[in-house]
């Protein structure tokens, strides 16, 4: 109470009142997001800071614990390696085919699964365990499925075509299984995303004669867009780091290196720790720069979808 | 609309920050990919700088008497053959007890774990358990007890070969443990007569069924193509390991004999994607004439439910080239003591059992590892257990070490791929082995 009498004579009780809650507040606010900040720090900042601190030396294959600061001389031998050129590229087919070919599927079979109809849940449950199994699982049974010649995939299209050998076969195996198993996780954001659009906009526009294409372009598409662009951006970004499926079905060979796999083989293969975390690193400025690309470009067209 | 961008940005940057921590930490990975072993040795290196001047000698005498607790190290134990002889050991009551330290069963971390324990000075593996691939390696750090006076009162009991994997600038820094070559199979209904050549062995092929080997870009590759290399007369690199020496006429024609092979298919296309499983699973389908692989896939042949080739096939140690002479690739573990033992006579004692005829009998008869020390391949239950023992014993003593050398896996890389490359006829032989040597002479230049 004195306190409070205090204030009352120092200044406008508003505006007082306003400026020590308004400090109080963002002090609580600080102290509440620190423990998380603090995490992000550990489990982020700190691996990345780390990642990008290795990239900028050399340690020695030969004598253990030798090390010298390279500047940026790892990022130069990358950039001027054609090995990573070549995977660099064999990356980027590989996220626009696949992330395509799984939003075009995904977006099917989410519509498909909004529809009801009696064995909604079965299906639902069903159209999942592809996403379900472990990749390497999924990158083993491809494997078996397209080995040559006895894979039965050659038996069936009666070929003798060595699928994972042979340099455009190889990744389109790695697209196509890539394709099969994350198709479900599309679809799964999708169908999230359609399941909030409220049905009185469909009803209101069957009232007003909409046909069924005109209510998916002009309804479904636009509201959906939001979580087409979640979708999108956390497949994109899955898709330009992929190293499991060819890993395991090729083992990088064949066309079918990627940015992960030549990281991975410079810096745990080989031991080239400051090399390999000059490729990683590379890895996440491209993911860094898609993720602002999209955000930039579809980000704003939801913006101005809105203030339509 | 502040809040969505940079909602979407930190979504981006916890997503991104996976790529980099993912690449922090060694996923071990298959490591000596081939099935029977991975492997090299020494090509003595003595010449040049003498990396292991002052290193310590072991006394032989030493493990006379000696009383204590040993680790010894070794990867997973998934056969049971380290326990069984730990326990056969410790039974004996010398006065020296083991202990068993299991590390993961992925070569490169056993590799990672004893090389953290060294770089610690940690006292804690006395003896361990080296693939033949690394033993030089080690030496050259010097981390290993200099075991020379050990090594030359029983040299005589041991297969040369084996041998050459614990010498390093013409001292031996281990003892071998067990050891490993491949082997030719071959179809007894279509092949009657044994090919002295490879060449003849492709000429038998081509009119009999074909034959299999491991094609795809691994380690086993390299294994494969440095058999016939190395029967060629060709090397990998020069005598004291600082330049390739790989780009030879020895070496494109023996390309040039696996490339025609594939071309006019003797060999099927899908060789360049066969690793050991699957080229054992081509060979039991009784088509093939030939297969090479590691001896463990004799009992496979045999036993597998639904192989064709059961009782109708025979292996012999790999022929020799024309031209040239007979080769093979060398796997298998060596024991070596940790120079930061806190015991080594006691570790010494321990190896001398790991290393005698008795565990070299059991290991070979209960676990098909195959012996070091000649007089194994003899024994009654040897011969028992492993009906190719003689052919087993021709291999390793003809085969030979990897090249020896802390880059080794982006050397075997430039090997296996530009192999590949070109049995998948993506580069002519020549190409290939000239690609194959400026990788390895840019990985000999590695920091």
């Amino acid at each position: 109470m004195a306190d409070a009498t205090a204030v009352q004579t120092t200044g406008t009780p508003t505006q007082q009142r306003r400026r020590s809650k308004g400090l109080s507040e963002r002090r609580l606010a600080f102290f509440m997001v620190a423990p998380s900040m603090a995490l992000i720090a550990l489990v982020a900042a700190y691996p990345i800071g780390y990642g990008i601190w290795l990239s900028l030396h050399e340690y020695s294959v030969r004598v253990a614990g030798l090390s010298r600061w390279a500047g940026l001389r790892n990022y130069s031998t990358a950039l001027s390696d054609s090995e990573w050129w070549a995977a660099f590229f064999h990356t980027m087919i590989f996220t626009v085919c696949s992330v395509s070919l799984e939003f075009a599927i995904g977006l099917g079979m989410a519509l498909v699964m909004h529809a009801a109809f009696r064995g909604q849940g079965i299906i639902r449950t069903v159209v999942l365990v592809p996403w379900a199994m472990l990749t390497v699982v999924t990158a083993v049974m491809w494997r078996t499925m397209f080995e040559s010649p006895l894979g039965f995939v050659n038996n069936l299209l009666g070929t003798n075509t060595v699928w994972l050998g042979d340099e455009p076969y190889a990744l389109i195996v790695v697209i196509l299984a890539d394709v099969w198993k994350t198709a479900p996780f599309m679809a799964l954001l999708l169908l999230a995303g359609l399941q909030v659009i409220p049905s009185e906009i469909y009803e209101a526009a069957k009232v007003d004669g909409a046909t069924a294409w005109q209510r998916f372009a002009r309804i479904t598409m636009p509201l959906l867009l939001p979580a087409i662009l979640v979708a999108l951006i956390f497949r994109t970004l899955d898709a330009l780091r992929i190293f499991d499926l060819p890993f395991v079905l090729t083992n990088g060979k064949a066309g079918t290196s990627t940015l992960s796999t030549i990281a991975q083989e410079t810096f745990a293969s080989n031991r080239i720790y400051g090399l390999g975390s000059a490729m990683a690193v590379l890895t996440f400025i491209i993911v860094m720069i898609v993720s602002f690309i999209y955000i930039r470009t579809v980000g704003g067209n939801i913006r101005g979808l809105a203030e339509e | 609309m502040r809040g969505r961008f940079g909602l979407g940005a930190a979504v981006a940057v916890a997503l991104c920050s996976f790529v980099v921590a993912a690449c922090g930490s060694d996923s071990g990975g298959g490591g000596g990919g081939g099935g029977g072993g991975s492997s090299s040795g020494s090509s003595g290196s003595s010449g040049g700088t003498n990396q292991t001047a002052g290193v310590k000698k072991i006394d032989p005498n030493s493990m006379k008497g000696a009383k204590g607790t040993v680790t010894y190290c070794t990867g997973k134990d998934t056969s049971g053959a380290t326990h069984a002889w730990i326990k056969a050991y410790n039974a004996k009551k010398t006065g020296v007890t083991v202990k068993i330290l299991e590390f993961p069963a992925s070569a490169d971390a056993q590799r990672q774990q004893f090389i953290q324990r060294q770089q610690a000075k940690s006292g804690e593996c006395d003896i361990f358990s080296s693939d033949v691939i690394w033993t030089a390696e080690f030496a050259s750090q010097k981390w290993l007890y200099d075991m020379t006076p050990y090594i030359q009162s029983r040299k005589q009991d041991f297969i040369g070969a084996p041998l050459q994997t614990v010498t390093f600038e013409n001292k031996q820094f281990g003892v071998p443990e067990t050891t490993d070559a491949g082997f030719l199979y071959y179809n007894d209904q279509k092949i009657k007569s044994t090919p002295a050549t490879w060449q003849q062995v492709y000429q038998q092929a081509a009119s009999n069924g074909g034959i299999v080997y491991q094609g795809a870009a691994y380690e086993g590759l390299t294994c494969d193509y440095l058999e016939l290399l190395f029967a060629a007369g060709g090397q990998v690199l020069n005598p004291d390991g600082t330049k390739s020496a790989i780009n030879s006429p020895q070496a494109v024609k023996a390309l040039q004999l696996m490339v025609d092979g594939v071309k006019n298919g003797t060999a099927p296309k899908a060789v360049t994607t066969y690793m050991e499983p699957e080229s054992l699973a081509a060979w039991e389908t009784g088509k093939y004439a030939f297969m090479r692989n590691w001896p463990y896939a004799y009992a496979l042949s045999e036993n597998d439910k639904g192989s064709k080739v059961s009782g109708k096939f025979k292996v012999v140690p790999q022929p020799a080239f024309e031209g040239g002479g007979k080769a093979g690739i060398l796997g298998g573990h060596n024991s070596v003591i940790s120079i930061y033992s806190k015991n080594p006579g006691a570790a010494l004692a321990v190896v001398d059992y790991n290393t005698s005829l008795e565990n070299n009998v059991r290991n070979a008869s209960k676990f098909s590892l195959a012996p070091v020390l000649a007089a194994a391949y003899d024994d009654p239950a040897v011969k028992k257990a492993l009906p190719f023992s003689a052919e087993l014993k021709q291999a390793v003593a003809q085969a030979k070490a990897r090249p020896v050398s802390p880059v080794y896996p982006q050397i075997s890389q430039a090997i296996y791929n530009n192999v590949n490359d070109a049995l998948a006829g993506r580069q002519s032989p020549s190409d290939a082995m000239k690609k194959a040597s400026d990788a390895i002479n840019k990985a000999l230049a590695t920091f």
